[in-house]
């Protein structure tokens, strides 16, 4: 499985010199700050510093650009976490218990388990790729459009399980999210809704919509109250609660690992990866947990989850970079640019031909994790501060930053006017008892859905059931989803049912 | 009814449906193909029949709907926020910025005479300096 001189080889490019890991730290810092401010893409900030690398060999430029990825995907969950606002698509169900648990005060706690999630899924997902990035690209090529539609019907499943108090708010969120997304030009071309308005002949733009469903609309909440922790004892960064919360993380091993296979997975798959990875595993942690009612409420399993999917989904979308020279987002894309700077060309020949070098990046990323954990704990306590700043001067800072990031998105006053629109939108959700949180899936999926869809439609003529029957992979996915949405219930209730006869 | 259903349910409902019935028109004009509806004719019906439900329970319910207050603070923050977003790129940057973050610390309760303004002119600048110079993008300022 491992190519035992290439690993060395590899040990020996990133160990002989400090040189590859100079420019790791600056790039974790730059990942976390970018990732914390909503609006500010991750791949934004590789594209912003791509051109620094010019300068540097290609390793190092791998590794200051991933460094990046690194920081930049666990930056998006700490805002999550401390203002209910996302930083990324990928960091959605990190805010779902992440949130609740900083307002009941346990922000620390809550820190120091995002943190650990994301290290050991990072390390978990890099592991993975290490040894199974040859077969692991075979299986990539294999993905077609129906095996994508299961997964996305999976990340779509959440939504019926987002609200409590009413199946019907959180089906009807959901399906409003789905609806919106159909807005602008449709996959085969048919212009929809745009109402002659040029900005929306690519649909509403998913980022500044959630910024303003989720942020805006939790700081018009949030306007009545003081501070984010009301209880003034509870305000401090507390270093040994970070770490309290970093020991928590391992008394659910189980959601810690599930978490990361399924990111790992999900992220390996173009198109799909992170944003659909934290909400899968978030979904599947909360249908196998055995307080399933404390989720959304607090609950440290919550975070785990979300955070080890999101995290370990980077070394998944790493497979399909290296081993087909394909990127699977926005984010692989500039390592692709990175490549090319350095005339190097992803794919077979270059596993084959360069494998020290495709080791050597891999290795670096895991030593990047390690690093993320020390610099991260650091970082916290200056991004923790927030608690602590009177929300009269956070909300309209924040919402000004929000209108912000829309425009950095867009380039236009459609970011912006888009912020403002699902704020209004969010804030009468909120008012209503309606997930929120249900509506952004259905917007970020439905897209890809009908995309997915159509092409299955098209390469089945029209017979999908016939299709699914020849297409072994999305076979196993439809019959493990369905076990999972369907036989685990029955399973449950069958059990509790007997139960109450042997105690009859 | 009113009672059960509280007007920004009532609102959200209404305005939903709305959007709903539109874009369901708008993709049925463009095209019937089963390509162009095949999300949004189910989503558009499933829409339908949840609002019906949703109406039906808040209608049969014992209890009416919990209104929270703070509706119109809230509303004159939001109207705010909007005028801000269509000013960005009308009026410039720096001075939007710096007039809504202000106006929003004393709607949000800041009482103090001159920090509202000395800090709305900090993070203005910070803002215009620091995040504004990672646009791609050009951007429209008054006086900075």
């Amino acid at each position: 499985m491992l190519d035992q001189f290439a690993l060395s080889q590899a040990f020996g490019l990133l160990f002989s010199s400090f040189d590859p890991w100079i420019w790791v730290i600056p790039g974790l810092l730059i990942g976390l700050v970018f990732g914390s401010i909503p609006g500010l893409q991750i791949s934004m900030a590789m594209a912003v510093f791509l051109p620094v690398t010019f300068g540097m060999d290609f390793l190092q430029a791998m590794l200051f650009l991933t460094a990046i990825f690194t920081g930049g995907a666990y930056g998006g969950g700490v805002t999550a976490i401390l203002m209910n606002i996302p930083g990324s698509s990928s960091s959605i169900a990190t805010a779902f218990d992440g949130y609740p648990m900083a307002r009941q005060g346990k922000h620390n706690e809550a820190l120091g388990l995002g943190l650990a999630a994301s290290v050991v899924g990072s390390f978990i997902g890099y592991i993975l790729l290490l040894l199974l990035i040859g077969p692991m690209a075979a299986l990539v090529l294999k993905i077609g459009p129906m095996e994508m539609v299961v997964v996305v019907l999976w990340g779509l499943t959440l939504i019926a399980t987002l609200n409590d108090g009413s199946v019907a708010k959180g089906l009807f969120a959901g399906f409003l999210g789905l609806l919106l997304s159909q807005i602008g030009m449709s996959t085969t071309g048919i212009m929809r809704t745009t109402v002659g308005n040029p900005h929306l002949l690519d649909g509403i733009p998913a980022v500044p919509a959630m910024i303003g469903i989720f942020a805006a609309s939790e700081l018009l909440r949030l306007r009545g109250s003081s501070y984010l922790v009301t209880d003034e004892a509870q305000r401090d960064i507390s270093l040994r609660k970070i770490l309290t919360g970093v020991a928590e993380t391992f008394r659910y091993p189980a959601v810690l690992l599930r978490g990361s296979l399924i990111g790992a997975g999900i992220g390996a798959i173009p198109g799909v990866g992170s944003s659909v990875a934290n909400l899968v595993s978030y979904g599947e942690a909360r249908r196998t947990s055995r307080t399933p009612e404390a989720f959304g409420k607090g609950a440290p399993e919550g975070v785990i989850a979300a955070e080890s999917a999101n995290s370990s989904s980077e070394g998944g979308s790493m497979t399909a970079l290296l081993a087909l020279g394909i990127p699977g987002g926005a984010a692989t894309a500039v390592l692709l640019a990175a490549f090319s700077f350095h005339n190097i060309i992803g794919g077979p020949s270059f596993i084959r031909n360069q494998t020290d070098v495709v080791y050597s990046i891999i290795l670096g990323n895991l030593g990047q994790v390690l690093l993320l954990a020390v610099v991260g704990l650091l970082m916290l306590r200056v991004l923790g501060m927030v608690v602590r700043v009177p929300l009269a001067y956070l909300v309209p800072s924040v919402l000004a930053m929000c209108a912000w990031g829309g425009y950095g998105i867009t380039g236009t006053i459609a970011g912006p006017l888009t912020v403002a629109a699902f704020a209004l939108l969010g804030w009468l959700m909120r008012r209503n008892a309606y997930p929120v949180a249900a509506t952004v899936i259905g917007l970020l999926l439905g897209r890809m859905m009908e995309g997915e869809l159509v092409r299955t439609l098209q390469i089945s003529n029209n017979q999908p059931m016939t299709y699914l029957l020849e297409r072994p992979i999305a076979l196993v996915l439809a019959i493990a989803m369905l076990a999972v949405l369907v036989g685990a219930p029955s399973l449950k209730a069958l059990r509790a049912r007997k139960a109450r006869r042997a105690g009859q | 009814m009113s009672a059960r259903l509280s007007a920004s349910h009532a609102a959200f409902l209404g305005i939903v449906l709305a959007i709903t019935g539109f874009i369901l028109w708008s993709a049925l004009s463009a095209s019937t193909s089963l390509n162009n509806l095949i999300v949004v004719a189910p989503a558009a019906l499933l829409l339908g029949v949840l609002a019906l439900c949703i109406v039906v329970a808040a209608l049969r319910s014992p209890d009416a709907d919990p209104a929270p207050a703070g509706a119109l603070g809230d509303l004159l923050l939001l109207a705010g926020f909007g005028i801000f977003c269509y000013a960005l790129t009308h009026v410039g940057f720096d001075v939007a910025t710096f007039v809504f973050v202000w106006a929003g610390i004393v709607m949000s309760g800041g009482r103090s005479l001159w920090v509202p303004p000395l800090y709305a002119a900090i993070f203005s600048l910070a803002l215009v300096k620091g995040f504004g110079s990672l646009f791609p993008y050009p951007m429209l300022t008054l006086v900075l």
